[in-house]
């Protein structure tokens, strides 16, 4: 009961800061998609470089644990394809849908219906699909720390210059 | 604060940042969304046919039922309601008005597409597993 309250709460806030960066608009999805309003690469950016550092430190510490999720090529790459050819339809992605009904955008309604709807195809398709699809490639469940074989405290700094980089250009471009 | 009340991109992606070690220190929770639309699926489809979802492989490693990132999705919406309304921010609206200049203000229309993006966009993230 307490997980769900804690669950309630986190969702809540979350909710509150999408809605107040203006990040879970039709318009703001499809602008970055368009690649003419990088606002949401913005905010997942720095989410991103926050959290990485964050949750990083609290694990070496021995107060949390990573949630490493199996790197299998052919599912992740087919799968990225129809999630972004089913996000640019839709407009906005699972979480946001949720946001954007909050703020009385009725046509997430529709979109959160038809994400029950593909939840529950896909249901149906997994024993094929991992007959198939889920033996493409598969490196089980690693980070890109692993796969270089150095300390992850060697890639953050690299990542992290790299997305400031990114953000700089977005502000020089205007996006 | 830009003119129209928007809070910058950065800060508050910042903030979620922050949030989200929050979440991962104190009750051991990453941030997702796409695995409560499965439960959802399962819980309607329970309605129907609890044997036959009792027996799909995928409703046994996702288990129908309300946890914790459940709470998390119904929670952004009520965040967002929360936000927008404080705000003056909430607008009843069918057609996005970026869709409404190429597509026209069909709210039929509209719908019929969003929910095929949403079937196909549903499908590829529990494919990939985002």
């Amino acid at each position: 009961m307490t997980t769900l309250i804690y669950g309630l709460v986190t969702g809540f806030l979350f909710g509150f800061l999408l809605q107040k960066a203006r990040v879970i608009r039709y318009e703001k999805q499809l602008g970055a998609l368009r690649l003419q309003d990088m606002t949401i690469i913005k905010f997942m950016g720095s989410s991103i470089l926050v959290g990485m550092v964050g949750v990083y430190l609290f694990y070496d510490l021995g107060m949390a644990e990573l949630s490493i999720k199996d790197m299998i090529t052919g599912p992740v790459i087919i799968g990225g394809i129809l999630f972004g050819l089913g996000w640019g339809l839709l407009g906005y992605c699972p979480g946001t849908s949720a946001g954007a009904l909050g703020e009385g955008r009725v046509d997430a309604f529709w979109g959160i219906l038809g994400m029950i709807t593909g939840a529950a195809l896909f249901a149906e398709a997994y024993p094929w699909l991992m007959r198939t699809v889920y033996t493409w490639g598969d490196f089980g469940k690693v980070t890109v720390p692993q796969m270089l074989g150095i300390n992850h405290w060697l890639v953050i700094p690299v990542v992290i210059v790299l997305v400031v980089l990114i953000f700089r250009w977005f502000e020089k471009k205007g996006l | 604060m830009k003119p129209n009340g928007a809070w910058n991109p950065y800060v508050a992606g910042g903030l979620a940042g922050l949030l989200g070690v929050l979440s991962v220190l104190l009750v051991g929770q990453f941030f997702g969304a796409s695995t409560s639309f499965v439960r959802t699926a399962g819980m309607i489809e329970q309605v129907f046919g609890p044997e036959r979802v009792a027996e799909m492989d995928y409703f046994i490693r996702v288990v129908p039922q309300i946890d914790w990132q459940w709470m998390f999705v119904f929670g952004i919406l009520l965040g967002s309601l929360v936000s927008s309304l404080t705000s003056g921010t909430f607008r009843w609206q069918t057609v996005p008005d970026m869709w409404a200049r190429s597509f026209g203000h069909t709210p039929v229309k509209r719908g019929v597409v969003a929910f095929c993006g949403g079937v196909v966009a549903m499908f590829g993230a529990r494919l990939a597993d985002g």
